[in-house]
């Protein structure tokens, strides 16, 4: 075999190293490290600074004054209606008032105020568990959503949205109950 | 006779020069050579340009979804928004009516103040006839005043210029009564369709 000179294998030596490219042959990237550093700080101060509060609204329609001027209902409807007092929940439904238990027509607050995390509160889900007799009582109350809300003077609007949250869903299955709200006024 | 191999006088005899190989040889050789020298370019920088984009975009998205959620809600001592289990999206149609516990505001601008205690709500001297009635009078004004421009406005872009909607952000510990006072002066003043704010995420 044919053996290269000591010229031949300088020559190659020489030829074969790896050239280094200029600085303009280089791939022109931008540095744009500083550039995210800023920006990163910035964003993290936004997001700290943004007090984030998922809102929604609840719509309603104005307070009716009741009664006057309305016409008969040709069809049996439930006109449901849940009264805040201070004691609990009364309410009326067909025009008579629902008996504690909500099983029957008779005096009494339907809904009396329960031992909630050891204090008296609302009882939002015997409200709930209430007016869901209520509806399904008759296949003729089924299509109906409306509700009016009324209160005492002193309820605090707190409690009026947890009565609406209460009454606008089945607790159980998800199904719609009577969202749609109606202020009541007391007369 | 060959002379001794320390002795001066010898004649300078050099090594036999080696013959170079052919140039086929000698270009395969090179051609080896650089391929066994031939490195992978290092890597300067790292192509960032495509996560840039993403984040561009999400930060946008991010910021608008935001603004539109949090709806400059000022939340305070004096007004601390009820807390509801809806999950809808907030509506940011009609004019704001804000109750706090100090007073009634309509659009950035205080109207009405609100009595330390509200239960009968507010006073008497504001109301239409006495301390029984519902209709707060320079509420009213005010509102009658957004109306009007509404009316213009909606019907100028095609909608039901009839009645009006209103936002109404109250204090979780507003009365019924001055609930009541204000949104019955809100139906007075043809606003037909209120949004109560909430804030999402209260338990069951």
């Amino acid at each position: 075999m044919e053996r290269l000179s000591a010229q031949q294998r300088s020559k190659i030596r020489r030829l074969s190293e790896p050239k280094e490219l200029a600085p303009d042959e280089e791939g022109g990237e931008l540095n744009i490290v500083p550039f995210l550093d800023i920006i990163t700080n910035v964003l993290m101060f936004v997001l700290a600074t943004v007090s984030v509060t998922f809102t929604a609204t609840l719509d309603t329609f104005p307070p009716r004054a009741g009664g006057a001027g309305a016409r008969a209902p040709t069809t049996p409807t439930l006109g449901l209606t849940v009264i805040l007092v201070n004691e609990g929940f009364s309410v009326k439904a067909r025009g008579g008032n629902v008996a504690p238990g909500c099983n029957d027509v008779g005096p009494g607050l339907a809904v009396p105020k329960g031992q909630i995390d050891g204090k008296p509160d609302y009882d939002y889900p015997q409200l709930n568990a209430c007016v869901k007799k209520l509806k399904n009582a008759s296949d003729e109350f089924k299509g109906e959503t409306t509700v009016t809300i009324s209160a005492s003077p002193n309820i605090p609007y707190q409690a009026i949205i947890s009565t609406m949250d209460a009454v606008r869903k089945n607790d159980d299955n998800g199904e719609d109950l009577f969202p749609d709200v109606n202020f009541g006024l007391a007369r | 006779m060959t002379a001794p191999p320390n002795d001066p006088n010898a004649p300078f005899n050099p090594p036999p020069r080696q013959k170079p190989a052919s140039m086929a040889v000698y270009k395969r050789e090179l051609r080896r050579e650089i391929r066994r020298k031939k490195t992978e370019p290092e890597i300067n920088f790292l192509n960032i340009t495509a996560m840039m984009d993403m984040m561009t975009i999400i930060l946008v998205f991010l910021l608008k979804s935001m603004s539109a959620q949090s709806a400059s809600l000022p939340q305070s001592a004096d007004l601390t928004i009820p807390k509801s289990i809806v999950t809808t999206e907030a509506s940011q149609e009609g004019v704001a009516v804000l109750i706090s516990k100090s007073q009634i505001v309509v659009d950035d601008n205080p109207v009405v103040p609100v009595p330390s205690n509200p239960t009968q709500g507010v006073e008497g001297k504001y109301k239409r006839s006495g301390p029984n009635d519902l209709y707060i009078v320079p509420l009213a004004n005010t509102l009658q005043t957004w109306r009007d421009r509404d009316k213009q406005v909606r019907a100028a872009t095609g909608k039901d210029p009839s009645s009006s909607e209103a936002i109404v952000i109250a204090d979780q510990n507003t009365p019924y009564r001055l609930l009541v006072e204000v949104l019955f002066t809100l139906g007075q003043t043809e606003f037909s369709k209120f949004h109560l704010m909430v804030l999402q995420g209260a338990k069951k």
